[in-house]
């Protein structure tokens, strides 16, 4: 099954879903994978500058955190051309619940008791703007990629 | 000093993701995820002026973040920082000419809330 076979509704759906989480997984998996090769490579200034640069580009979670950092980037980008801004920052906010979550079961840190109800609070934004539709506005229908913004609503 | 670079933050870190945002969906939908379409959507990206403003705006306000953090806590500077969903939300309404209904307000308000909530 491709997703060309399904109605533009879900077909819309699912890509919104894979997008965010692409978005949301890069960053925070990238950021904790950065955070660990930070771990392993010696204090700049313990060492000379090729040595730390040396020691960093050959850290297996520097490199793996550099590409997942990447493909979050180029995943926001690619969703900015169908979905608005306002609709692509609030709800990859989600990643800051995801931080916590991994935090607490992966790293066992302590997550406060602010920091749930926090999260909780974030999690209520997200799914409020996930009920918007993505794209609010029309694309240029010149453009040969461009694609007829339909069933805007609100 | 930290105010400085906390409004030193946010700005770039705004103009970062208006002129990505602008300069992306100047573009049309992208459909195609073959090889051949990424590598003309990464063709698009580093050869658009704006999406690439975008990319070196949002670069400085990581440097400006790790300015910040040499002279506060991180439970001062995220906070702090939060503040840009606002003004990057105000933005995407009167420049970008996207339709923020209430909802979406909402949304913004209790993520923000959320951050400073988390962060304290």
């Amino acid at each position: 099954m491709t997703l060309k076979t399904l109605d533009k509704e879900t077909r819309c759906a699912i890509k919104n879903a894979i997008f965010v989480v692409l978005i949301v997984f890069g960053n925070t998996v990238g950021n904790l994978m950065l955070a660990i090769s930070m771990n392993q490579t010696p204090s700049i200034s313990s060492v000379t500058v090729p040595n730390y640069f040396g020691a960093m580009l050959t850290n297996p979670f520097f490199l793996a955190g550099t590409f997942l950092s990447a493909l979050s980037l180029l995943a926001q980008l690619t969703m900015y051309t169908w979905a608005d801004l306002s609709y692509v920052l609030p709800v990859t906010a989600s990643g800051y619940v995801v931080t916590a979550i991994l935090s607490k079961f992966f790293l066992q840190e302590h997550v406060s008791m602010f920091r749930w109800i926090g999260v909780v609070i974030i999690s209520f934004g997200v799914f409020f703007v996930a009920e918007t539709p993505p794209d609010t506005k029309h694309v240029d229908a010149t453009h040969p990629d461009a694609q007829q913004v339909e069933g805007v609503s609100q | 000093m930290r105010w400085v670079w906390v409004l030193a933050v946010v700005l770039t870190s705004t103009a970062g993701d208006v002129f990505s945002a602008k300069g992306m969906s100047e573009r049309g939908e992208i459909e195609d995820f073959r090889p051949r379409g990424l590598a003309r959507v990464v063709h698009y990206i580093v050869t658009h002026p704006m999406v690439l403003a975008g990319i070196i705006c949002n670069a400085i306000s990581f440097g400006a973040f790790l300015a910040l953090l040499s002279v506060a806590q991180l439970s001062f500077a995220v906070p702090a920082t939060a503040s840009s969903y606002i003004l990057k939300t105000l933005l995407a309404e009167f420049y970008l000419r996207e339709r923020v209904d209430r909802r979406r307000w909402i949304g913004v308000a209790l993520v923000s809330a959320g951050i400073i909530l988390i962060s304290i």
